[in-house]
């Protein structure tokens, strides 16, 4: 890494290397105004209480705060977490896979591990389908 | 697939991490076995729910085979031969636990299915008991696979985090849940504790790894001394695994845990978490040497933290189950002592390096874990068994009264198991406090040795009363009998341990033996070898380098 960090530092690159950055913000950027802009200009005007109101389509914003709602919205983030975690670790075996000899020993290996470690979320995808999770009943 | 990843890692130019494979098979054949518990424990048809703990028992069994039969000993590791006694140990306590442990959920739903209503998946608990139970168990043979700070944290919150759901479930009272509640959140503090000081070792040292050429061992080694940050992270570290021991400053939640959750839970909590701990606080003390401050013993900082902890862990456990009540209690706080009594074989060390068998405080603390894990058994079993007919375990001490006459079985369990634990000759018990006594004489700890003969005494108070309730004193006539569970195998778990605690008595000496090469401290000949090869290997390459 040593010999990278002075090439960063360095002020010849300029500003050069960072213009994909900008177009992507300035896409950004733009995107959002403009959405603002068309729904000002073409968008339908009617207001009405229920569209005066936050959230004009989700929770009530009026009231009290202790409302239950139900333990199926618990369960579907719980699940979501389960594959979401999942998916955030196979992205770093990913990338080291790709670059291992597929000569060496370790290929198997890695193989495997990432192959016990889907199949224990299949073994947790087996369970909440027995425990009825994604019964939407 | 045992034998292949033998063979693997028996040739020289085996890759680090598929050696280090062939090291967590009994691992794997638990997790293995979790997974089959959990599908099992769902199905609709009651036969194969119960069958859901076979194949834990199963499982069970294959590991400790698999532990027995499998590698050694570690490279690379101060305390290489560790590993397979702790896990045949893990595997065979489990093994009464799970025995204790039937009949805890479920009760109410499986008769309701067998009365011909639909089976009711979502209130059936009995797989995730069982499964966590596994996981638990597989986390305490991770810590004793443990050559990492992060791989020992990992495994401790493996071993952690399914206990306090197990609380929680373990029985319908709002005790248990407010039990479950109070050990999650002291966990959770405890881990964070732990953590922090996992960090400060980490940020003083460079290192995660334990042992080894690049370690935290070889760098205070290289120092000569801890240094004020390692210091802090030591002490917090070890702090937080008080907690998992429950030694002083915390053990708050020791009563009340066990009081809440099921007997067999807390025959469970009682061995799990401490041997937990205890395998932590090895590797730990392990990697900060026992040369560094002078002699054989520990740096003096974490000596005196060590020393003080131990003292107060004893006196406090045995003084305040004086004034309890409830069996269940009286046994948490013996649980505390108990830890406290252990606490001197760490203090005390390995000695110096081959001394004979009563020497080493580390062999006498695996020795210790032992005994108390198959003595300990037998107590609870007895709570367990026996029901209130209004309801509830029978936990008072006059509950137990003239037990010997109207169940004998029971009887004579709790009076053994007393007996046992409070260190009577006789019994294993007995031999482990003597372990500890040898190892901390020959350390030279003689205040604390003095400490541990004095609680031992006032432990006999409350162990006499556990021992004398059933055997001595006659039961009201007025007073309505107790009811003795249906559950056949926690009776059959009592009887292993009271049967136990006596017939392991004539093989002690060799278990003793076999404890104290589990401790056998630094690093073995072909570890050695190996750690000297690889230095040299490195050495070569930092010499191409420049």
């Amino acid at each position: 890494m040593t010999h990278l960090a002075p090439q960063l530092l360095a002020a010849d690159i300029g500003l050069a290397a960072y213009i994909t950055v900008m177009m992507l913000i300035s896409m950004a950027v733009a995107f959002a105004v403009a959405n603002i802009v068309l729904s000002l200009i073409i968008g339908p005007r009617r207001t009405g209480q229920v569209k005066a109101m936050t959230y004009e389509s989700g929770m009530e914003p009026v009231g009290t705060a202790r409302k239950r709602f139900n333990v199926r919205f618990y369960i579907i983030a719980m699940t979501f977490l389960l594959f979401d975690v999942e998916v955030i670790f196979l992205y770093p075996w990913a990338v080291t896979y790709a670059n291992i000899d597929p000569s060496s020993a370790y290929q198997p290996v890695f193989l495997g591990r990432v192959l016990f470690f889907m199949l224990t979320t299949v073994v947790a995808y087996l369970y909440g389908y027995r425990k009825g999770v994604f019964r939407f009943d | 697939m045992m034998s292949l990843l033998a063979a693997m890692s028996a040739g020289p130019d085996v890759p680090p991490m598929i050696a280090k494979l062939s090291i967590i098979v009994p691992e794997i054949v638990m997790f293995v076995g979790t997974c089959v518990v959990l599908m099992l424990g769902l199905s609709k048809t009651s036969t194969i729910r119960r069958a859901s703990v076979g194949a834990a028992g199963l499982a069970l069994i294959i590991a400790g085979i698999a532990a027995a039969t499998g590698p050694q000993g570690v490279a690379d590791s101060l305390l290489p031969h560790v590993m397979p006694y702790a896990k045949v140990l893990i595997a065979a306590v489990g093994f009464i636990l799970l025995l204790l442990l039937t009949g805890t959920v479920d009760r109410e739903v499986e008769a309701e299915a067998d009365a011909g209503k639909p089976f009711d998946v979502l209130r059936a608990n009995r797989a995730e008991f069982y499964a966590f139970f596994m996981f638990s168990l597989t986390g305490l043979m991770l810590c004793a696979s443990a050559d990492d700070l992060i791989w020992l944290f990992l495994a401790l919150e493996l071993t952690s985090l399914p206990t306090y759901v197990m609380v929680s479930i373990s029985t319908a009272r709002s005790r248990s849940q407010e039990a479950g509640v109070k050990y999650f959140f002291l966990g959770a503090f405890s881990a964070a504790m732990l953590l922090m000081g996992f960090t400060f070792i980490y940020g003083a040292t460079g290192y995660t790894q334990l042992f080894g050429y690049h370690s935290i061992a070889s760098v205070i080694g290289a120092q000569g001394s801890l240094g004020p940050i390692a210091t802090l992270g030591f002490v917090m570290a070890i702090v937080g695994l008080c907690f998992k021991i429950a030694a002083v400053p915390m053990h708050f939640y020791t009563p009340d845990v066990y009081q809440g959750a099921a007997a067999g839970v807390s025959a469970m909590l009682a061995f799990v978490p401490k041997t937990a701990g205890f395998l932590g606080l090895m590797l730990l003390t392990s990697a900060v040497g026992w040369g560094l401050g002078g002699g054989y013993g520990l740096p003096s900082e974490l000596r005196l933290l060590l020393w003080v902890v131990a003292a107060l862990t004893m006196t406090f456990g045995n003084v305040l189950a004086l004034m309890q009540r409830s069996v269940k209690r009286i046994l948490a706080y013996s649980s505390i002592a108990h830890s406290g009594y252990m606490l001197v074989g760490i203090i005390a060390g390995p000695g110096a390096w081959g001394a004979g068998a009563p020497g080493n405080g580390l062999g006498a603390v695996l020795f210790y874990l032992m005994s108390y894990g198959v003595m300990n058994v037998g107590a609870f079993a007895v709570v367990a068994s026996l029901e209130k007919q209004s309801g509830g375990e029978a936990e008072d001490v006059d509950d137990l009264r003239g037990l010997c006459k109207t169940h004998p079985l029971l009887g004579w369990i709790m009076v053994i198991s007393s007996v046992t634990m409070l260190g009577l000759p006789f019994a294993i018990g007995f031999l482990g406090k003597f372990y500890l006594f040898t190892a901390g004489l020959r350390a030279g700890e003689v205040a604390l040795i003095v400490v541990m003969g004095l609680n031992s005494a006032i432990a006999a108070f409350y162990y006499l009363r556990l021992a004398g309730a059933p055997l001595l004193e006659h039961r009201d006539e007025h007073e309505a009998s107790l009811v003795v569970t249906a559950f056949n195998s926690r009776k059959l778990a009592g009887l292993i341990s009271a049967v136990g605690v006596l017939a392991l008595l004539p093989f002690a000496d060799r278990l003793a033996t076999l404890s104290d090469h589990a401790a056998s401290y630094g690093a073995s000949s072909e570890a050695a070898q190996a750690s000297a090869s690889q230095a040299e290997h490195v050495d070569a390459r930092s010499v191409t380098d420049h």
